[in-house]
């Protein structure tokens, strides 16, 4: 629904105004309202600092994510100091991150044609009995591979460790392992 | 969709306003000029956010519109005080322009009417807390937390995103709203669905 004096425009239309996602028109309409109504104002307010919030998240490494290449492309295009590990379909690592790393990314290198549905088990090697599953993540098919963002600030303080992370094809009837990939973890010397 | 500068101006307080400072001998209504700045200021300010992109250059923006608005009432230059909005947002999508050509006038006018900019407090956007934000995250569908991030990271269009993930910007913007309800709904429980 396109915004007017008398009707407030939608969360969702606040959004695409904020993202650059509505046409030409809309995103002026928007305008036109928000300089008279400050209610839609503070809705479009705490928009942009939940955004903001999502960003400190990220940057802070307080979230583990799934992401893409041209996703870190735009990443390390702003600045941010990224330590990347490439492992190759079921291969393993030795894996650190020094004082300067603001961001960790993994690699994984896998088969992606055909799947509908990517699901991936996160297992550490101090509590081996939890499993952390990521349903149903994002990912390009024609990329042959994954790139996992684990909580960079849970990392940078842990022990020495492994980490496994296996990476399933879901459809209606079963989960297919498609890949597992282990990171032997050390803190960084004198760290 | 009705203009700004159609009659329901004139009830609006921002007009009372406009018109308290246009009848006025210049500079004699410092109350309505306080009430104007406190009315506008903060919408400004959003419009600069959402068309520059940086807080500096949007307080920058609000300070000249807000300077220029009140000074054009006070000279009489703005003849219709009942479209003071309609002049604002004119004012604002005319400095827009202005900046991106990095005009001097901009500067040279926050010059000139420095005194004009102590009248308001500047409104502060909320802020959320960033931790219950980030636990908040951890709670959503790893598809829907990964297009809040790539989106937010830098604030990216969903087409931008989609190409990102190979698939469509429509398939993005589904996700993203999900994401986004869920997200507002934690960090703030008493708030309603959109």
């Amino acid at each position: 629904m396109s915004a007017t004096p008398q009707h407030h425009p939608s969360i969702e239309a606040l959004l695409d105004y904020w993202l650059d996602d509505g046409d030409p028109a809309a995103i002026e309409a928007i305008d036109e309202h928000l300089m008279r109504c400050d209610p839609c104002g503070q809705a479009l307010d705490d928009l942009v600092a939940l955004g903001d919030g999502v960003r400190a998240a990220f940057r802070s490494g307080a979230v583990a994510t799934m992401a893409t290449d041209a996703f870190l492309k735009r990443v390390v295009g702003r600045g941010v100091q990224v330590r990347e590990y490439r492992l190759p379909h079921n291969g393993s690592v030795n894996c650190t991150v020094a004082p300067e790393d603001e961001l960790l990314v993994a690699h994984l290198e896998t088969p992606l044609q055909g799947v509908e549905r990517l699901d991936a088990v996160v297992t550490l090697s101090f509590a081996p009995d939890v499993q952390h599953r990521l349903e149903d993540v994002p990912f390009d098919a024609q990329a042959g591979e994954v790139l996992w963002l684990p909580k960079f600030d849970l990392i940078r303080n842990a022990p020495a460790h492994t980490a496994e992370v296996t990476l399933l094809s879901v459809d209606a009837d079963a989960a297919h392992e498609l890949g597992r990939y282990t990171f032997r973890h050390q803190p960084w010397p004198g760290g | 969709m009705q203009a700004l500068d159609t009659p329901v101006d004139g009830d609006s307080p921002e007009a009372r306003a406009a018109r308290r400072i246009a009848a006025a001998a210049p500079g004699e209504a410092r109350d309505a000029e306080a009430e104007l700045y406190r009315l506008l200021a903060p919408r400004a300010r959003r419009f600069g956010l959402r068309h520059l992109r940086d807080a500096h250059a949007a307080a920058d923006l609000m300070q000249h519109v807000m300077t220029l608005t009140i000074e054009q009432l006070r000279s009489g230059q703005l003849r219709e005080p009942d479209r003071v909005l309609s002049f604002v947002l004119g004012a604002c999508r005319l400095t827009v322009m202005d900046q991106r050509r990095g005009d001097r006038r901009r500067e040279d006018l926050l010059e000139r009417y420095a005194d004009v900019l102590q009248i308001a407090d500047l409104h502060v956007a909320p802020r959320f807390d960033h931790e219950r934000v980030a636990d908040c995250l951890e709670r959503l569908p790893e598809r829907e937390r990964s297009v809040l991030v790539m989106t937010f990271f830098d604030d990216q269009p969903s087409e931008a995103v989609g190409q990102q993930l190979g698939c469509s910007a429509g398939n993005v913007r589904v996700i993203r709203h999900r994401g986004i309800d869920k997200l507002r709904r934690c960090v703030d429980p008493g708030r309603r669905a959109s």
